[in-house]
């Protein structure tokens, strides 16, 4: 039988604990809670909708603080008569009247908030009990409803202590604890509800002529969307009219927005910042790229990382076990100073026992550090990723597309000595317009850049494309056959090598460099050699990782001399000359001698060695977010963002060692005090809230760190984009 | 009946500061049109707020007789109690004239305040309010922490809750007027009269210090002009305000 899929919470949207039988669990309810504080806030908050009447939980909230506070001052009053006698008041006589009135009184004011708020208490105790979840809230108001009979029965008797004052803070203390805890996981995910936020509720929509404006959820493909400027595009969709700049740094991470012309994919989520835009839908209103993020983000949160399941463990058997702890104090207690003592003591270990500590250690900093992350469009895949890049002692750099941007650059344009630069230039700019490979655009920009025009493309005829080898034209002017190509190209073509040229081609092919040549009339007349270009930030990223005291190196399968000239620029150890295979070797040698190791690519040419490494993390994964290999995925290309991840996960590590310990450490302390039967159960209650209170907060901190270590803001995105360069809208799967 | 009408003239002038502080909530309220309406509202929200504090007051109270009871030998709390509140009204009014540097409170974690005062003060039936001005009584606020030390040094109930109601009523004139006129005043007027008032709790603060000197040294004979009486016995500190008979001592419960 396939187990339940797991339910989430109504109010802050994370899940609803198992309960122990699944098979036997009803029917999903018409709303789920995970806690009583979710449940409170739900009504709360729901309630504030109706007109101009506050719901009728907060009304019994303040109502029952009211009457708390009354009943705190007649039980003083009682005190003082008790312990101190009266001495500026009524004689003895009276005293006796007195103090009847403030007991009766006290039974009127605090029989109420056993109602008020012992009832939603009761009521969602019994409903966690029906779905087979124990829980300490029905205990708890047992232990109360016992403290209230006895001063009930102790004031009829007219005879005995009353302890309303109890019953009454401890409910009070813990319908506003479990209030806080609530509102405390709603803000774990007020990350992921920025990102929700981004799409906009309707859309406007392209029909018969006229726009009509639709709720988002009513859009269908292919339907055509008008999208003003300064608006956030609805859906994912294809530009169908006009053009504009388009910000995707929230699903790329590119601080640089781009220009989106049509044809070019646009996505739901991105904001466009100054033009018309008229957009074809191609994926249905929730079910697009930052909707896909999202709930990646959601499903991370229903992992269970390593200290969740020990967090997990420890709870299975804690609630029993305070359980049988409380009854054994009760009847000790009992047995020794009666029976009103005996309950007291039994309810200050129920109420000081914090199971909630325990629960709420890990996963709310691992909630708040994967919605954080995500606002850095960094994606976890679950806590478990969080955790384990933590412990990474090394990492290991795939070269291509992550340490270079994979587009080439022209490094030296070599003619011979005495030719006209710019003439050979023009030419081969102009050919190269004629062709859409990367090095004829490296070439184009390359002449941008040296501000010559090239030719234009009616100067060329009889175009031939030479697979594997280059382009063939005849010149309009000249007549004569003009080649761009490999070297082979040049043979082919009867083109002979000055001194000078085949020099330098020399030299490219023992760097490794690739390189093009263009002749023509029986002779090379300019000779390309490409590099890649090293991403700016690269060198900054290394230093980073250095900082956080990782062993760094890069993999490649290029040439020893091309690795070698790359490590010295970034400053690392170089593999090269790795087939794929080789590099999970290197990877495993690098967990033998260092530890566990993290692997950095593309994702797309480096799957195996992705799966190999304890980390996977893939760079530029873009709104593709389905890529499965790695733990990790980058949504841009900045690799400063690997190790600000690093530095998050860390800190969430520590964060949730420093709650577990405290939650351990608090409740023992807490309930062995509470055992020797000298704890007041009103303290219990408020050392119990402050308790989670202190995890509530401590796991928030991740939520405002700033985005990148020792800065004040995210890092500087900034990838190089060369003229005409790769829309970065299309991605090859 | 000295005493009394200090205390009520420290909830008056530290009420400025009270409207810089919690002056939106005060404001919040005044959303319904006629004067009547809103001075209704506005009353019920202090006087929940008074509640409170008189609550407050005679826990106070109990504590620091309980305090005096328990420790009297090694401590004269009285004493003790009356120099803390002193230092806490110094230093109230001190970080309200700008003169100490205010501590930024860095809360990372959850806040009930918006969920529980948008939902009782924009509320229509005057219940509601009242319980919002209840709840309102319970935040945390220096200037009621410093009142109730002074309170508990009364070291008794009766006495303490009527300190604390005092100063609230205090405190209810300016919040009135505020929550229904609106900014009667300009900014800079404002911000003159928070100066004033910040001193005015300042002037409280060292009055108490100095009852709690006088407090410790106990002259015999001789007695401060707000507190002690001119009488040999260990006199009840409050005993100038009425409320407590000339001979009255303090019994301590054997």
């Amino acid at each position: 039988m396939p187990p339940a899929p797991p339910e989430t919470c109504d109010y802050c949207g994370l899940p609803v604990p198992r309960p122990w039988r699944p098979r036997l669990a009803p029917a999903g309810a018409a709303k789920a809670y995970c806690c009583y504080g979710c449940r409170f806030a739900a009504a709360v908050t729901g309630a504030r909708g109706e007109q101009g009447a506050a719901g009728w939980m907060l009304l019994r909230l303040g109502v029952a603080a009211f009457l708390t506070l009354n009943v705190l001052v007649f039980t003083m009053a009682l005190w003082t008569q008790d312990l101190y006698g009266d001495p500026g008041g009524p004689p003895e006589a009276m005293a006796g009247l007195f103090r009847g009135l403030f007991r009766y009184l006290g039974l009127a004011f605090a029989l109420p908030v056993l109602v008020l708020l012992g009832g939603p208490l009761g009521a969602n105790a019994w409903a966690s009990l029906r779905r087979r979840n124990l829980t300490a809230d029905l205990l708890l108001l047992v232990g109360v409803a016992a403290s209230y009979a006895y001063s009930v029965v102790s004031v009829l008797r007219d005879e005995g202590p009353v302890y309303f004052e109890v019953g009454c803070v401890v409910l009070l203390l813990v319908t506003l604890g479990r209030w806080l805890e609530a509102t405390g996981k709603l803000r774990t995910t007020a990350a992921i509800e920025a990102l929700e936020r981004l799409l906009p509720g309707s859309a406007r929509v392209v029909r018969a002529w006229a726009e009509v404006s639709i709720p988002l959820e009513d859009v269908r493909v292919a339907d055509c969307l008008h999208v003003l400027p300064g608006e956030r595009i609805p859906c994912d969709g294809r530009v169908a009219r006009d053009a504009a700049l388009v910000d995707e740094q929230v699903l790329t991470g590119e601080s640089h927005p781009a220009t989106r012309e049509v044809g070019d994919r646009v996505f739901g989520g991105s904001q466009n910042l100054d033009g018309d835009l008229w957009v074809t839908v191609t994926a249905p209103a929730r079910g697009g790229a930052l909707t896909r993020m999202i709930d990646l983000v959601r499903e991370a949160q229903r992992t269970r990382g390593h200290y969740q399941r020990l967090a997990d463990r420890v709870t299975a058997w804690f609630l029993p076990a305070v359980i049988v702890i409380a009854l054994a104090t009760a009847a000790w207690h009992g047995g020794r100073h009666g029976l009103d003592r005996g309950v007291l003591a039994g309810l200050a270990v129920l109420l000081i026992a914090c199971p909630c500590a325990l629960g709420l250690a890990t996963p709310m900093a691992v909630w708040t550090a994967l919605g954080q992350a995500a606002r850095a469009q960094v994606l976890f895949r679950g806590g478990e990723a969080l955790e384990r890049l933590a412990s990474l002692r090394a990492v290991r750099i795939d070269k291509t597309g992550t340490v270079t941007t994979g587009t080439p650059t022209v490094a030296d344009f070599a003619v011979p000595p005495g030719a006209d630069r710019e003439t050979v230039l023009c030419r081969a700019a102009g050919l190269a317009a004629l062709s859409p490979h990367v090095f004829a655009e490296a070439v184009r920009h390359f002449a941008a850049e040296e501000r010559v025009e090239g030719l234009a493309n009616d100067e060329f005829r009889e175009l031939r494309t030479l697979p594997g080898r280059g382009l063939a034209a005849v010149a309009a002017g000249s007549g004569e056959m003009v080649y761009l190509g490999s070297p082979r190209l040049m043979d082919e073509g009867g083109c002979d090598w000055d001194e000078a040229l085949a020099a330098a081609a020399a030299r490219a092919r023992e760097d490794g460099l690739p390189l093009t040549c263009i002749g023509w009339g029986r002779a090379v007349r300019g000779v390309f050699v490409f590099q890649e270009v090293v991403r700016h930030e690269a060198r900054e990223a290394v230093a980073r990782l250095h900082g956080l005291g990782l062993d760094v190196a890069l993999l490649t399968g290029d040439s020893s001399a091309r690795g070698a000239a790359l490590g010295r620029e970034l400053a690392l150890p170089v593999h090269a000359e790795l087939l794929p295979e080789d590099k999970v070797a290197a990877l495993d040698d690098a967990r033998r001698r260092i530890g566990p190791v993290g692997m950095v690519g593309d994702g797309i040419n480096d799957a195996p060695a992705l799966a190999a490494a304890d980390v996977g993390i893939a760079l530029g994964c873009g709104a593709d977010v389905a890529r499965d290999a790695a733990a990790v995925c980058l949504l841009g290309n900045d690799l400063n963002r690997v190790p600000w991840a690093v530095a998050l996960a860390r800190r969430t590590v520590r964060i949730i060692r420093q709650n577990l310990f405290w939650a351990f450490a608090y409740n023992v302390a807490g309930i062995g005090l509470a055992c020797t039967g000298r704890l007041n159960p009103v303290v219990a209650a408020l050392a119990m809230v402050v308790s989670s209170f202190l995890v509530v907060a401590n796991s928030l901190r991740l939520g405002g760190e700033p985005a990148a270590a020792g800065d004040e803001g995210p890092p500087a995105a900034a990838v190089p984009r060369p003229v005409g360069a790769a829309r970065t809208g299309e991605r090859v799967p | 009946m000295i005493d009394g009408v200090v205390i009520f003239l420290g909830g008056l002038l530290g009420s400025a500061h009270c409207v810089g502080m919690c002056g939106g909530f005060a404001l919040a309220l005044g959303t319904r049109p006629g004067l009547a309406a809103n001075l209704g509202r506005q009353t019920a929200y202090s006087l929940g707020r008074i509640f409170t504090y008189a609550s407050l007051g005679a826990m106070a109270g109990f504590t620091g007789r309980r305090l005096m009871a328990e420790g009297g030998a090694l401590l004269n709390v009285q004493a003790a109690l009356a120099l803390t509140a002193g230092v806490l009204l110094v230093l109230q009014g001190l970080s309200a004239a700008g003169l100490l540097p205010a501590a930024r409170a860095r809360t990372g974690g959850a806040c009930l305040g918006p969920g529980l005062f948008a939902g009782l003060l924009g509320a229509t039936r005057l219940r509601s309010v009242f319980l919002g001005g209840v709840v309102n009584g319970l935040l945390p606020c220096g200037l009621v922490y410093a009142y109730l030390a002074l309170a508990a040094s009364s070291a008794d109930m009766a006495t303490a809750a009527l300190v604390m109601a005092l100063f609230g009523l205090g405190t209810l004139p300016v919040m009135v007027l505020v929550g229904c006129g609106g900014s009667l005043l300009g900014t800079a007027c404002r911000h003159q009269l928070l100066r004033v008032a910040a001193w005015c709790v300042i002037l409280t603060g060292l009055l108490s210090i100095y009852r709690g000197v006088a407090l410790i040294r106990e002259p015999p004979g001789s007695a401060c002009p707000f507190c002690l009486s001119l009488s040999n016995v260990k006199a009840h500190p409050l005993q100038g305000v009425g409320f407590v008979g000339a001979n009255t001592g303090l019994k301590v419960a054997s």
